[in-house]
C-alpha cells in the first residue's frame, strides 16, 4: 500500500498504534524544555496543515488564508480568558466555533470563484483579518498584542512545562486526527474528493457542490481555530504578527512537502518543517530561503510531496488547465 | 488641504499602476499570476538606492539601474518558475514564484538589513499650480510613470516585439502557428513586466526617502489589487484602479485612521472579486 | 404516462439555433436511441436534460416535475443519471468509491454521521457496499476485481463501463447515455449494446442514449429519434428509421459507423 493511501483505522492499528506509543514515550527520555517545546509546535503544526489539508488536498480548493483562522482562533481564546476568565476547555472550542463562523462567512460569498481568483480573495481575507487586529485596539490591543494568557488548567491544575503541554498537545492531535479520519473516510470525504477530482461529474451524482464546498471550508477552518487556542494558552502572548501570509505560506509549504490529499502527507510535512531548522541550526538564520528552496523543489520535482496523492499539483494533474482560467462557475461541461 | 491628498493619492496611485500594468502584461500574454512581483519591486528600490548613495548617481541614472535589475531579475525568475512548467496551469508557477518570494525577502533581510535604508532627497521644492501646491518630486513622478506607460504603449503598438506580445495574448496557439517564437515573448514580457516593478521601486524609494527589504509584499499585493480592479488583462483598468487605490488610501488616511491605510486596496480585491471578478473594464468572457 | 417529456425545447447560442422546438416523450421501460450527424444538438439537449445546460424556451418534465429551472445535483436527485461524451470519471478515486459515490442521493449521512457513526449510518454504508459490488458485477469481471485501484489505471474501456456503473448504482429511473461506445472496437460496442439491454430488462432502468455506432442502436434501441441541425427530423421504429429518405439525406457523405 501506497504511503498516500494509509488512513489509520482499527484495521492497520498494528501500523499506527506503535508509533503513537513510541511518542507518549517520548518526552519521558528527553527533559530538555526546547526540544519539547519544538514538538509542542510540530503538534500544533500538524493540526494546521492536516486542516488546511481538507479544503487545499481533498476538495482541491485553494485557499491561501488559513493564518487568518488561526489568528481568530487564537485571540478569541485569549480575549475569552484574559477578560472573561474562561478556562481552556470553553475557550478551546470556542475558537473554534469563532474560526467555523468566520470561516462560513468568507466562503458563502466567495466560494464560487475558482483558481487562482478563490486563492487571491482568500489573501485578500488574510491581510484584511491582519489589519483589522492590528487596528482594533479595544478587542485586540493592536499591535501591542494580548499578553498574560493564563495557563491551560483543568479544574484547578495549571500545566506547567512542556511535558505537561506535549501531553496536552498529544492528545489534541490524537482527537483532531481520528475526528478528521472519520470525515475524509465518510459520504462527506468521498463528496470533497469528487469535487476536486471533477465538479461536473459530481454534480451529476447529486451532489450539492456549493453547499460541500462551504462545509470544507468550515470543517478546515474550525481546526486551524482549535490550534490557534492552544496556541494562546502555551506562548501565553499573541500578536498579529504571528498570523500573517508567510505564515499560511509556511502551513501551505508543510502541507504540499508533506503531501496533498493524503492522511499522512500533513504530518510528515509538519513535523519535517518544524524540525529541520532545529536539526541543521547553522540555517537558522536562513529559515525563510531553505523553505523557500524546498517550496521550489518540490513543485518542480515532486510535487505530490513525500506522501501526497500524485497528480493534484502538476503538469498533468486536474488543477492545470491550459486555457484562460474561469472566475466563476460555468455550467456546460 | 483636500487637493494635496488627492495630488498625493495620484502619486503614490501612478506607482501602484506601474505595478499593477506589469501583472496585467503577464496575466495578458501568459495566463499567469506571480507572487515574485513584489520582490522584483523591492529589488528595483534597492538598486536605485545604491545607484543614488553609493553610486553617487543622478536619478535618471538610478531609474535605469533599478529598472535593469529588475530586468535581468525577471529574466531569471520566468527561467525557474514558468520555463520548466509551461503546460502545468497556474497553480504550479504560482507556488514556486511563492518560493522565489520567500527567499528573496529573506536574502534581502539577511544581507542589507530589516532596517529602512534613507534614500536622500531630490526636488524638494513645491511650486504653484493656480491655487493648487504641488512638489516638483510629485510632478516628477506622475511625468515619469506617464511617459513609461506612454513608451510602453508604443513598444505594444508599433514593434514587432510588441505585436507578437498581442498576438501571443490573443491566443497562443495561433501565434505560435504563424511562427511567433513563444518562448521569447514569454521571457520578454515578462522581463518588460518586471522592469516597470522595478521603476516603481525606485520611484517609491525617492518619494518616500526610504527603501526596505519587506516594501515588496504589500506593493505587490496592492498592484494586484488594482489590477483585478481593472479586468486582469486591461492596462488602462489597471491604471485606474492604481490610482483609485492611491487616492482612496490617503483619503482614509486623512479621515479614518492611517492605520486602515492599507485596508483599501485589500477591501477592493475582495469587493471586485466577489461582486465582479471580470473587473470594472474587463469583458465578461475573456478576462474571467 | 411518459417518463420524460421534453416539450418544445429551444436554445440558442448567441444567434445560433442549438435546438429548435424539440419534442420527445419517454416512456419508462423503454430504450430510445438519439441520432443525427455532428453538431445535430444531441449533447446539447442531454445537458438541457440534466441541468447543464439553461432552455430558452420550453419545458422539460420528469414525472411531472418541472426539469427546466432545476440545477443538475437536484435533477440528479430525483433520478436522473447520466454518463458523458468525454467519460468524466474521478481520476484519484477508488473503483469502489465511485460506487459508493454514486449511491450518494439514497444516502443521508453528514458530518455528524461521519463524526459519530450510529448503527443506521453503518448500515447505509455496508448496504451501498453491497449495491456497489452488485452493480460492478454487471460487467463480469472488468471491474469487481479492480475495485482498489485508481481509475485512472483503467483501460479506456473500463473507464467508459464504470461512469455506467456510477450512474446506475443510484437506481435511477431514466439512464442518458452519451456515446457510451465513443472509442471502442466492435467487440466492446457489442459488449455495451447487450449491457444496455441488461440495463431495462434487469434493472428496470429507461435508458436514452446518444450514438453513432448504428449497429448497437439499430439493434437494440425500441424508437429511435433523429436529430439534425437542432430538428427533430424523424422518429420511429429501428427499421423506418433506416429507409427514412430525410434521415439518409442528413447522413449524406458522412460516414456512419457500423
Amino acid at each position: 500500500m501506497a504511503l498516500y493511501q494509509f488512513t489509520p483505522s482499527r484495521a492497520n492499528l498494528k501500523i499506527w498504534l506503535p508509533l503513537v506509543a513510541a511518542v507518549s514515550l517520548f518526552p519521558l527520555f528527553v527533559n530538555n524544555e526546547y526540544i519539547l517545546n519544538t514538538a509542542v509546535m510540530a503538534g500544533i503544526y500538524i493540526i494546521l496543515a492536516s486542516s488546511l489539508n481538507i479544503t487545499n488536498g481533498y476538495t482541491g480548493l485553494f485557499s491561501f488564508g488559513h493564518a487568518a483562522f488561526y489568528g481568530i482562533g487564537a485571540y478569541t481564546a485569549a480575549i475569552l480568558s484574559t477578560r472573561l476568565g474562561f478556562p481552556f476547555l470553553l475557550t478551546l472550542p470556542l475558537a473554534g466555533l469563532a474560526a467555523a463562523c468566520c470561516g462560513a462567512a468568507i466562503a458563502v460569498p466567495t466560494l464560487r470563484l475558482k483558481g487562482i481568483f478563490l486563492a487571491l480573495v482568500t489573501i485578500g481575507f488574510q491581510q484584511i483579518t491582519y489589519l483589522v487586529i492590528m487596528n482594533w485596539m479595544s478587542l485586540t490591543r493592536g499591535p501591542m498584542g494580548i499578553p498574560a494568557i493564563p495557563p491551560v488548567s483543568f479544574f484547578g491544575f495549571e500545566l506547567s512545562g512542556n511535558q505537561q503541554y506535549f501531553y496536552l498537545i498529544l492528545v489534541l492531535n490524537l482527537l483532531v486526527l481520528f475526528l478528521l479520519s472519520r470525515i475524509i473516510d465518510s459520504r462527506v470525504g468521498r463528496t470533497f474528493v469528487s469535487i476536486r477530482e471533477d465538479e461536473l461529474a459530481a454534480q451529476s451524482v447529486s451532489i450539492n457542490v456549493f453547499r460541500a464546498k462551504v462545509l470544507s471550508f468550515v470543517i478546515a477552518t474550525f481546526f486551524a481555530g482549535i490550534a490557534g487556542a492552544f496556541f494562546a494558552h502555551h506562548a501565553r502572548f499573541v500578536s498579529a504578527d504571528s498570523f500573517k501570509l508567510e505564515e499560511t505560506f509556511l502551513i501551505l509549504t508543510m502541507l504540499i512537502v508533506g503531501g496533498m490529499g493524503s492522511f499522512a502527507g500533513p504530518i510528515i510535512g509538519a513535523v519535517s518543517l518544524v524540525i529541520l531548522p532545529e536539526v541543521f541550526r547553522f540555517l537558522a538564520e536562513y529559515r525563510g530561503v531553505v523553505y523557500g528552496l524546498i517550496m521550489i523543489a518540490a513543485i518542480l520535482f515532486r510535487p505530490e510531496g513525500i506522501a501526497g496523492v500524485p497528480g493534484i499539483i502538476s503538469p498533468r494533474g486536474i488543477l492545470s488547465k491550459p486555457e484562460k482560467p474561469k472566475a466563476v462557475e460555468e455550467a456546460a461541461p | 488641504m483636500l487637493i494635496a491628498q488627492l495630488i498625493n493619492g495620484l502619486t503614490q496611485g501612478s506607482i501602484y499602476a506601474l505595478i499593477a500594468i506589469g501583472f496585467v502584461i503577464i496575466f495578458g500574454t501568459m495566463n499567469l499570476v506571480t507572487f515574485a512581483h513584489g520582490e522584483v519591486y523591492m529589488i528595483g528600490a534597492f538598486m536605485g538606492y545604491f545607484a543614488l548613495t553609493i553610486l553617487r548617481l543622478p536619478w535618471y541614472l538610478a531609474l535605469i539601474m533599478g529598472m535593469g535589475a529588475a530586468w535581468v531579475l525577471g529574466f531569471f525568475i520566468e527561467k525557474i518558475a514558468f520555463r520548466p512548467l509551461r503546460s502545468a496551469g497556474h497553480m504550479p508557477p504560482l507556488l514556486i514564484t511563492i518560493g522565489l518570494a520567500i527567499i528573496l525577502k529573506d536574502l534581502a533581510v539577511i544581507f542589507l538589513g530589516a532596517e529602512n535604508r534613507p534614500v536622500p532627497s531630490i526636488y524638494s521644492e513645491t511650486i504653484k499650480i493656480g491655487e493648487i501646491q504641488i512638489s516638483l518630486l510629485q510632478l516628477l513622478i506622475l511625468a515619469l510613470a506617464g511617459i513609461l506607460i506612454i513608451v510602453l504603449r508604443l513598444l505594444i503598438q508599433g514593434t514587432k516585439i510588441g505585436r507578437a506580445m498581442r498576438a501571443t495574448a490573443q491566443d497562443h496557439e495561433a501565434a505560435y502557428a504563424m511562427g511567433v517564437n513563444i518562448n521569447r515573448v514569454f521571457s520578454i514580457s515578462f522581463s518588460l513586466a518586471s522592469c516597470l516593478g522595478g521603476a516603481a521601486g525606485v520611484l517609491v524609494g525617492i518619494y518616500y526617502n526610504a527603501v526596505y527589504p519587506v516594501m515588496g509584499d504589500t506593493a505587490g499585493l496592492k498592484g494586484f489589487a488594482a489590477c483585478i480592479f481593472g479586468g486582469l488583462t486591461s492596462i488602462p483598468g489597471a491604471i485606474l484602479g492604481g490610482l483609485i487605490i492611491g487616492v482612496v488610501e490617503n483619503l482614509t488616511v486623512q479621515f479614518i485612521a492611517s492605520g486602515y491605510r492599507d485596508i483599501v486596496a485589500f477591501l477592493v480585491l475582495v469587493v471586485v472579486l466577489v461582486f465582479r471578478p471580470q473587473g470594472i473594464l474587463g469583458k465578461k468572457i475573456r478576462a474571467v | 404516462m411518459s417518463l420524460l417529456k421534453i416539450h418544445s425545447v429551444s436554445v440558442s447560442f448567441g444567434g445560433l439555433a442549438a435546438l429548435k422546438k424539440v419534442d420527445v416523450d419517454i416512456r419508462p421501460g423503454e430504450i430510445v436511441g438519439l441520432i443525427g450527424p455532428n453538431g445535430a444538438g444531441k449533447t446539447t439537449l442531454f445537458n438541457c436534460l440534466s441541468g447543464f445546460q439553461a432552455v430558452d424556451e420550453g419545458t422539460i418534465h420528469f414525472q411531472d416535475e418541472a426539469l427546466h429551472r432545476l440545477p443538475p445535483h437536484r435533477i440528479a436527485g430525483l433520478g436522473l443519471a447520466r454518463t458523458f461524451q468525454s467519460s468524466r470519471i474521478f481520476r484519484r478515486m477508488t473503483v469502489l468509491d465511485h460506487v459508493l459515490l454514486g449511491r450518494h442521493r439514497q444516502q443521508k449521512a453528514g458530518v455528524w454521521g461521519a463524526l459519530i457513526r450510529p448503527d443506521w449510518v453503518r448500515r447505509e454504508e455496508a448496504d451501498s457496499r453491497k449495491r456497489g459490488c452488485e452493480i460492478l458485477s454487471f460487467f463480469e469481471d472488468r471491474l469487481l476485481p479492480r475495485v482498489a485501484d485508481f481509475a485512472d489505471s483503467l483501460s479506456y474501456a473500463n473507464r467508459r463501463r464504470l461512469e455506467i456503473a456510477r450512474a446506475l448504482v443510484s437506481d435511477p429511473q431514466l439512464l442518458l447515455l452519451d456515446e457510451p461506445t465513443a472509442g471502442m472496437n466492435p467487440h466492446e460496442s457489442a459488449g455495451i449494446a447487450k449491457l444496455i439491454k441488461r440495463i431495462r430488462d434487469e434493472l428496470k432502468v429507461t435508458v436514452f442514449f446518444i450514438e453513432h455506432d448504428m449497429k448497437v442502436i439499430m439493434g437494440v434501441s425500441d424508437r429511435i429519434v433523429v436529430l439534425d441541425h437542432g430538428e427533430k427530423i424523424a422518429e420511429g421504429l429501428p427499421e423506418e428509421i433506416k429507409r427514412n429518405p430525410e434521415v439518409i439525406e442528413a447522413y449524406l457523405g458522412r460516414k456512419h459507423g457500423a
